[in-house]
């Protein structure tokens, strides 16, 4: 009881801190670009931390952030939606556009396929299907390269924001910039507490457990009555979704989107975050995002073009070797240390 | 097309099969003894490259020569790897191992991008102008070298394998660990053997290849060893025959097959005008996707890969 009173405490001061964090600190827009990358990744990591839970480790989940991201932008393109509501913020007109809306379309479209690509690895186990996830984020990407009459190819699409300001009396497009950025910091934030809330709901529920008992043991799950084919399909399913509503907000913030977004790079991201943070736990993938983005654009904005990138790795090897619980188990760790030596 | 391009796109497959092969037989050796995947063997491969390119600068060794020399280096990098990486989280978990050479790939691409920097280079053969001629084309000598020297090697495994004792204690441990150990076969020696020689394959493999006057760079090991690791679930995991059998599959599937569709392509759609088929259509750029829609479909069909026994 006491323990979870510390952590309710903990996470209200957490989230009370990101809401006052561009408030407090008179931050720049480049700053702040950095923290709703890091919230977008938060989302994204928990996302993989979820299919992980049920035991099933992908390699290649830049997959459905990358398609997520293409079906939001393609169905607002095509759609051609005009803005959804308009909000008097100090004398401006800030509109929030109904991108807002179609990123939950990229989520289920990124759900569908993720339904797809489980069915094809239910009976695969650990690494066969960390090869097969790998691949089908190969084979998108040559798809999305090869229809380049709807996703533009190379060059990639333009893509809305997901607020505008119009009819502002601020002239200096620098200040707008700025404006633009806080308010869909706190989109993306808002986004972000409700996946981790679900998630954290979802992983407490009989699917949470069902996912623990098939990562323990599958066989074992079978025996006492759980449908593996079905959880581990959910799992996908979920993933999948908050992994697509991840990658359409990140995109409809930065204004473009490339098939970039299918690298290598994207789909290891969340792994390094779960495994530095603590896999298997609902904070884990938020406290390891946190700790090793501050390192990672730390270390980045020194001028260490290819030092981060090793310090990355090492970091990432010698938590796995002597943190095999990530950052999250290391206030326990000294309790104990403590404990025992008084 | 005629006969001769035809071949000298096979040769082309059969180079890009060899290097599949040698890796796919190093991480075939490394996941029956030890359980344990090495998705870092790619930057194994490279780390052999530019061993291979410094040691034939600085001595101006021919580079044929150099091979030993770089293999034997790099089963030392191997071992080296096994013991401080992999040992400790022996049996923590399925999946820590994949995350431990993903750590490893992030450390040794960057490292060498920093001690020497990420401009490509290339080695110079000293049959670089010698080529057998087929009809209007040319064969490079180095290519038919190089595929000799990847049988004779295999030929070597396979003996090594069978013949003696080591050999037939790591074929032991890869069949059951526990009945290894008690057989007195000292099993954590059979893990660093393993390894080592898996790293000595690959280096094989990263030597040849930058013989063949490729261009690399520190991030040229990611693809190949994907593709490695997709021969050897098509191919059946631990089976060598099927390793083998896969990698020119894959070989000849990126290479002769593609440019082989391409062409049929164009003249159906050349031919069949009322079809109204776009004829510029490249499935070239289809390079990379190919290794896995072939293991995906392989996995759908037969999980176990083609060679591969039940229950794995």
């Amino acid at each position: 009881m006491k323990m979870s009173l510390i952590r309710s405490v903990l996470a209200f001061l957490v989230v009370v801190a990101a809401f006052s964090l561009p408030l407090v600190l008179r931050i720049n827009s480049a700053m702040l670009e950095i923290l709703i990358i890091m919230c977008v990744f938060i989302m994204y990591s928990s996302a993989w931390n979820l299919l992980t839970y049920s035991g099933q480790g992908s390699l290649g989940h830049a997959a459905f952030l990358g398609l997520g991201a293409y079906s939001s932008v393609l169905t607002a393109k095509f759609l051609n939606l005009s803005g959804l509501w308009a909000i008097n913020v100090g004398g401006s007109l800030v509109l929030i556009q109904s991108t807002i809306l179609t990123v939950f379309v990229g989520g289920l479209f990124a759900a569908v396929v993720g339904v797809f690509i489980g069915l094809t690895c239910v009976r695969l186990r650990e690494w066969f299907l960390a090869m097969v996830t790998f691949g089908f984020a190969v084979i998108i990407h040559t798809v999305t390269l090869e229809l380049k009459e709807i996703t533009g190819g190379h060059d990639g699409l333009p893509t809305k924001h997901l607020v505008s300001i119009t009819d502002s009396q601020i002239t200096d497009p620098f200040v707008k910039t700025l404006m633009r950025y806080q308010i869909e910091y706190y989109v993306i934030l808002v986004f972000a507490l409700f996946v981790i809330y679900v998630i954290d709901r979802v992983l407490k529920s009989k699917v949470g457990l069902a996912f623990e008992a098939i990562r323990e043991n599958e066989l074992e799950a079978k025996v006492m009555g759980i449908n593996t084919v079905k959880y581990k399909l959910i799992g996908f399913a979920l993933s999948a979704f908050f992994t697509g509503v991840a990658g359409a907000l990140m995109i409809h913030h930065t204004g473009y989107l490339t098939p970039e977004i299918y690298s290598v790079e994207n789909s290891f991201r969340p792994i390094i975050y779960c495994i530095s943070g603590g896999l298997f736990t609902v904070e884990g993938p938020i406290i390891g995002t946190f700790i090793i983005t501050v390192i990672w654009d730390g270390l980045k904005s020194f001028g260490l073009v290819y030092e981060h990138l090793v310090i990355i790795g090492l970091i990432l090897i010698l938590t796995i070797i002597f943190l095999p619980r990530g950052f999250v188990s290391i206030p326990g760790k000294i309790r104990s240390r403590f404990r025992s030596g008084s | 097309m005629d006969l001769g391009s035809l071949v000298q796109i096979t040769i082309w497959g059969l180079l890009a099969g060899c290097i599949y092969i040698l890796l796919a037989i190093g991480l075939n050796l490394i996941f029956g003894v030890m359980k344990v995947v090495n998705f870092a063997h790619g930057e194994l491969l490279m780390l052999s490259m530019y061993f291979t390119f410094f040691i034939h600068e600085f001595f101006d060794l021919n580079p044929y020569l150099v091979i030993p020399i770089s293999v034997f280096l790099m089963a030392f990098v191997g071992i080296l790897i096994e013991r401080l990486g992999f040992r400790p989280i022996m049996g923590t978990g399925k999946l820590n191992e994949i995350f431990l050479s993903l750590g490893l790939i992030y450390l040794l691409q960057n490292a060498v991008a920093l001690i020497w920097g990420t401009g490509s280079r290339t080695i110079r053969s000293p049959f670089e102008f010698d080529s057998i001629s087929l009809g209007s084309r040319q064969i490079p000598l180095d290519y038919l070298i190089i595929i000799g020297i990847t049988m004779v090697l295999l030929v070597l495994l396979q003996v090594f394998l069978k013949k003696t004792t080591l050999g037939r204690a790591m074929r032991a441990t890869s069949q059951n660990r526990e009945a290894a150990m008690l057989m007195g076969i000292n099993v954590e020696r059979m893990d660093m053997i393993s390894f080592g020689l898996g790293s000595a394959l690959a280096a094989a493999a990263g030597a040849l290849w930058c013989i063949s006057g490729i261009n690399f760079n520190p991030y040229i090991g990611s693809a190949p060893a994907i593709k490695a690791f997709a021969v050897i679930i098509i191919g059946g995991l631990g089976s060598i025959q099927g390793a083998i059998l896969a990698g020119l599959l894959l070989g000849l599937a990126e290479n002769p097959l593609l440019v082989l569709l391409n062409a049929l392509w164009t003249e159906t759609a050349n031919t069949l005008t009322f079809l109204n088929l776009p004829a510029d259509i490249s499935f070239l750029s289809w390079q990379n996707s190919v290794s896995f829609l072939i293991l995906i479909i392989v996995l759908i069909l037969r999980p176990q890969g083609l060679f591969g026994e039940r229950g794995e």
